[in-house]
């Protein structure tokens, strides 16, 4: 029995494939506020899944001059990583399956694996536009994380903890949003980074370099990175709204909650364009890294002067 | 047995379901006076907004469905095109758009061309016009997904 509630929790609910239906759905949201912002009509509902069948449905190519196990192993590499790390996040307003104290340093390092999984994707291909998006998506990676991972412990800093659970305890009692401002700007947008939204869709621009690291694949290797991509919209937001917004309760609080960092993603999208690689991560580093930096001396601060 | 048929019949109608809902598609001009290339842009512009019926623009060979080709083949663009439609992966179809990817169209009997699109590749829809307005290409693609829906096909033994 023990056997069959793990494979459950792990394939089926709430990890695995209630993850990417979810994410299915989101994505599909996404798109549509993108597209009503920018006066479309946007997507039909099932559109993510269409395509995602399609994909599945097509050929695969292994082009020559690659490692093809490797070719192969990566996206499933990607989506696995995602995926597992989602385990630990409260999803949908249940207690997260799995924790340990110190999950919230596993969480975040998992979900980098599939912009490393993607990387090492575009440099293990001899295409030059590949190449080209594989040098830009970790040189993003590199620029990103740090100010997003230092984002994402302040407010563990503050709870003293770096069990999620805790952290979704204390941020219940307490508006972090308000006490750490700027940390909540700079997560947001280093989870932009990490989605490669539009700002920050220098990896995979279209224009210049196909479809960067990811120009290779065809059929099930591009789905599986599309589902990973998914898989981490959903964890994203679910680790955003549990730290910054005043965590997750029940159901309709999930909803509701990741919902509006949707609709502000969203806004952004509309509103910003592209930026260049460099201007990214001068971005990240001039300003994202100095900023929450800040943010942590601020948070120490008070936590000194209250205890 | 009879359940391996109706799961590959099921298979089957989902797999021409995501086909017909998704068709991404590559532009390639293969020697076109850019008339036709400007029409492709206004039909991906949002007024004519294709997300509707799921048709995107994709930048590598390797992630569309449909090549949309316009113009006629010149000598330098066919080891080009050839190579763009060979880098598709199957199930993979063409439009060819303007009069000139039909027939040649204006620059037919050039000393640089090769000819229409459909010496070089087979082509599953063609779009006449000079060039074919946004709301014809739009058509084409819909005839095309016409096409791979199996009731609107004519009975096998019609065509025999
Ligand atoms: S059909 Fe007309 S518009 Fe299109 S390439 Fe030929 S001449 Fe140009």
């Amino acid at each position: 029995m023990d056997v069959l509630k793990t494979l459950f929790i792990l394939l089926i609910f709430p990890g695995g494939l209630f993850v990417l239906a979810n994410g299915m759905v989101y994505e599909w949201a996404d798109r549509k506020l993108v597209a009503r912002l920018q006066n479309r009509v946007g997507p039909r509902w099932f559109q993510p899944l269409a395509d995602l069948l399609k994909l599945l449905a097509k050929e695969e190519v292994v082009p020559e001059s690659v490692n093809a196990r490797l070719f192969v192993w990566l996206p499933i590499v990607a989506l696995a990583g995602v995926l597992t790390g989602a385990l630990y996040l409260p999803i949908a307003g249940l207690q997260p399956s799995y924790s340990f104290s110190g999950d919230l340093i596993v969480a975040v390092y998992l979900f980098s694996m599939l912009t490393l999984c993607t990387g090492i994707a575009g440099a293990n291909t001899n295409n030059r536009f590949s190449l080209v998006g594989a040098t830009r998506t970790l040189t993003q990676l590199f620029s990103y994380e740090a100010p997003f991972l230092l984002a994402m412990l302040g407010p563990a800093v503050a709870a003293g903890s770096w069990k999620i659970s805790d952290i979704m305890a204390y941020s219940s009692t307490h508006p972090v949003i308000l006490l750490q401002p700027v940390g909540f700007v700079i997560a947001l947008i280093g989870l932009m980074g990490k989605l490669e939204m539009r700002p920050f869709d220098a990896p995979e621009a279209e224009t210049e370099i196909v479809a960067g690291a990811l120009t290779e694949y065809s059929g099930r290797g591009l789905a599986l990175f599309y589902l990973g991509r998914y898989a981490e919209l959903i964890a994203g937001l679910t680790l955003m709204s549990a730290f910054y917004l005043g965590g997750i309760h029940n159901q309709l609080d999930y909803i509701v909650k990741t919902l509006v960092l949707l609709l502000a993603l969203a806004g952004v999208q509309t509103l910003m364009t592209r930026l260049r690689i460099d201007q990214i991560v001068g971005l990240w580093w001039r300003y994202g890294t100095l900023l929450v930096l800040l943010q942590w001396l601020v948070t120490l601060l008070l936590k000194g002067m209250v205890l | 047995m009879d359940f391996g048929k109706t799961w590959n019949e099921v298979l089957d109608r989902v797999k021409t379901w995501a086909r017909l809902n998704s068709p991404w598609v590559i532009h390639f001009n293969s020697g076109s006076c850019n008339g036709c290339d400007i029409e492709i842009l206004a039909t991906l512009t949002p007024r004519y907004d294709v997300e509707r019926f799921g048709i995107k623009l994709q930048g590598s060979p390797r992630h569309a469905d449909v090549l949309i080709c316009t113009g006629p083949v010149t000598l330098q663009a066919r080891d080009r095109l050839l190579r763009v439609y060979e880098q598709m992966p199957e199930p993979k179809f063409v439009i060819a758009v303007g009069s000139c990817a039909i027939s040649g169209g204006a620059f037919q009997g050039c000393y640089n061309v090769v000819g229409h699109v459909d010496e070089v590749i087979p082509v599953d829809v063609y779009v006449p016009g000079c060039p074919p307005r946004p709301e014809a290409i739009i058509d084409g693609v819909v005839k095309l997904l016409g096409k791979l829906q199996p009731a609107k096909q004519p009975p096998q033994e019609e065509i025999v």
